[in-house]
């Protein structure tokens, strides 16, 4: 009981981390290596043969037999349709008579069959009753679905096809519309020309934000608050902590109302002669500054607080010696301030790159990547394919392999940061050995 | 702090650099309740007209009061098991020896670190094979374990500032323990529990991707949900209705943090994402 108190305490919280970290971690790899997508299916597939299916069999070299059979109507009496037959109306006895002589004979026209059938003992007695019955004996197996591969050899048998087994396999395999293993992801991305500017997009977002905002108006926020009497400061940085706290939605609709043809913007900038338009997303240029503006002005305040903390840290003599030697106030922030924060510049800087590099959601709900996809970045686009696509086909595994990238920079840059910034000193071992 | 410089060039230059900031947030309070002529910017009328949606549905949407009642449904859930979780599994990181002890912590720590947004397509296929798409308890599920590493992590931090004493007197008097971690040691880390709780309800309530993407219709839709799909979908862009909405979607945030702001500063110090 002692040696398992330990899990009990730690099992559910496990569980949950089990199921939605590792277990997500190792699928995204798992489906980047798939074609899975709305098409396909995320369950096992299904078998159909379809046009296309016909033509990859024809580039195979498939006889021309074969592929008319597979392509096109035929009339079959066998045992799949022989009750049918007689649900239509067929005598018991007209069903033994064709049992004996036309079982699994394969008819091209419906005529033949007919003429066929009038040649029976105890053929149907009028034309309209031979109708409905020769109905019945319509196969076709193009567009019809199979759920298992067997079912699907079942269909090919009942045409009346004579198959060897590489010609089975072979249909078996252009039949299948459910997801299939291929590197043909990791392929797209590094040969759509596209993702080069993806990439530079993604770059050109992390490093501006991170060093106007993050880290520069950070330290800026950081030491303009610690000059300010007690009450002033705290106003400025319950101000700037306002993007963190509000939700993304209402935080991005502010800006849109700010940005918008019917927003802010436009009922003052008219007057001074300039045209009503929508900032955000009239022009690439505008719709960056509104993308980093946006991120940024979220960004600031993590580090303001980080900063602040490290700040408060410097001992008051110092800085009051600093000051009775005479110190000015930029050589005071320069040689007693900044020289404080050196770490924690360096832990905000490696801690919002991989967050920066990761989110996504305030672009989503301002500029969605536009105009075009000017303001597209990776995270982005890994959703877009996989969870958001307006052609409606949403490809979960081009987005997993888009995602994999993520999650592999994500978890090396995150156990880096582990390694670097002193993991052991918070782990104490337990004063009681039990 | 110090009184040798002058503070106001700080205080003009910060009151600038903050203009942008006062004028979102103060228009989104007086736009609510104010009407504005067209091309205009100072308000014309005072009006109530732009809360009509407690009243009655906006047209073709369900009832505010459902999409709230999801709300609170989801982020108190979260709420709860974030808490009830944390509070066990930091404390046998805190104070229980066993093997690959810090392995687990080191394990949560790049998890906490993890940019947890990159699963969300292998979220959304994993929720879709279980049949928990589109449904609350999946999501509730999913915030819940993306919020357990920071729960964890700031748990441990309170659990690691009470004395050992306490607990050592407590097991020598013979108490389980079982009974040192519900007698003893809950009591103390109170206030980590506290500030837990509004940490992951306010995370909740403000969460929008997750809910957009793996709980999108109109039945268990949240409020963060149903403003975006609002914003995107009206055919007019009625910025009083949105904002309306949207402060009234705020109201909890803004009461917790008028409460407790210092607390949730050093929660967002201490331990946020960026």
């Amino acid at each position: 009981m002692r040696k398992l108190l330990p899990y009990l305490f730690l099992a559910p919280a496990l569980t949950f981390v089990l199921a939605f970290f590792f277990i997500p971690v190792i699928l995204t790899g798992v489906f980047s290596f798939t074609s899975m997508s709305t098409a396909t299916g995320i369950f096992g597939g299904r078998y159909s043969i379809s046009g296309s299916s016909v033509t990859q069999l024809r580039d195979q070299g498939f006889p021309e037999d074969v592929l008319v059979a597979l392509d096109s109507i035929v009339y079959v009496a066998n045992d799949a349709t022989l009750p049918l037959a007689s649900e239509a109306g067929a005598s018991d006895a007209l069903v033994t008579d064709i049992r004996n002589t036309l079982l699994d004979q394969t008819f091209s026209e419906r005529r033949e069959l007919e003429d066929a059938l009038k040649q029976l003992p105890n053929r149907p007695r009028n034309t309209r009753e031979l109708k409905a019955i020769s109905a019945t004996f319509e196969t076709s197996i193009k567009g019809r679905d199979f759920a298992t591969e067997d079912a699907l050899l079942i269909g090919l048998r009942d045409l009346g096809l004579e198959l060897n087994p590489q010609q089975e396999v072979a249909i078996v395999d252009v039949s299948y519309t459910g997801w299939r293993w291929t590197l043909e992801n990791f392929r797209r991305i590094f040969r759509t020309p596209d993702q080069l500017t993806i990439l530079i997009n993604t770059f050109f977002y992390v490093f501006v934000t991170l060093v106007f905002f993050n880290t520069g108006f950070a330290i800026v926020l950081a030491i303009t608050t610690f000059y300010l009497p007690a009450r002033q400061a705290a106003f400025f940085r319950a101000i700037w902590l306002l993007p963190r706290i509000t939700p993304s939605v209402i935080y991005v609709l502010l800006w849109k109302w700010l940005a918008w043809d019917v927003g802010f913007l436009n009922s003052i900038l008219p007057s001074l002669g300039i045209d009503a338009r929508n900032w955000m997303l009239d022009t690439p240029t505008n719709a960056w500054v509104f993308v980093i503006l946006i991120n940024g002005f979220i960004g600031a305040s993590m580090g303001m607080i980080i900063f602040t903390s490290a700040l408060r840290a410097i001992p008051k003599p110092m800085i009051y010696a600093s000051e009775v030697d005479g110190a000015k106030f930029w050589q005071q922030v320069r040689y007693i301030l900044l020289p404080q924060l050196k770490w924690p510049i360096l832990f905000i800087t490696c801690y919002q790159t991989l967050s920066l590099l990761t989110s996504f959601e305030q672009i989503l709900l301002s500029t969605d990547g536009g105009p075009g996809s000017t303001t597209e970045v990776w995270a982005l686009q890994a959703y877009h394919v996989a969870l958001q696509s307006y052609s409606g086909n949403l490809q979960y595994g081009y987005g997993a392999a888009l995602a994999m990238v993520l999650v592999v920079v994500g978890l090396g840059l995150s156990t880096l940061y582990l390694r670097a910034f002193n993991f052991n000193q918070l782990v104490q071992r337990p004063k009681i050995e039990t | 702090m110090s009184q040798n410089y002058r503070t106001w060039p700080i205080l003009i230059f910060l009151t600038f650099m903050s203009l942008i900031l006062f004028l979102l947030y103060f228009y989104f309070l007086l736009d609510t309740v104010t009407n504005q002529a067209p091309g205009t910017i100072w308000p014309s009328e005072f009006t109530l007209e732009h809360w009509r949606f407690l009243i009655e549905p906006i047209e073709g949407r369900q009832s505010i009061w459902r999409v709230t009642l999801n709300t609170i449904i989801f982020a108190s859930s979260v709420t709860l098991i974030v808490v009830f979780l944390s509070s066990t599994a930091a404390y046998a990181l805190s104070r229980l020896n066993f093997p690959f002890r810090s392995a687990f912590l080191g394990g949560i720590l790049v998890l906490h670190a993890f940019p947890s947004v990159t699963l969300l397509i292998a979220i959304f296929i994993i929720l879709q094979l279980f049949g928990l798409y589109d449904t609350l308890q999946g999501v509730i599920l999913v915030i819940t374990a993306l919020e357990l590493p920071l729960g964890i992590w700031l748990m441990k931090g309170f659990y690691d500032t009470v004395p050992w004493e306490s607990e050592m007197a407590a097991m020598t008097d013979g108490a389980s323990r079982f009974r040192v971690w519900w007698q003893i040691m809950l009591p103390q880390v109170r206030p980590g529990l506290f500030a837990l709780g509004i940490f992951a309800f306010l995370s909740g309530w403000g969460s929008y991707l997750f809910p957009l993407v793996l709980a999108p219709s109109a039945d268990v839709q949240v409020l963060s949900v149903y403003l975006s799909s609002l914003i995107d979908s009206l055919g007019r862009t009625d910025f009083s209705l949105f904002k309306a909405v949207g402060l009234f979607y705020m109201l909890p945030v803004v009461i917790f943090y008028l409460f407790t702001q210092d607390k949730l500063m050093n929660v967002f110090g201490g331990a946020a994402k960026g």
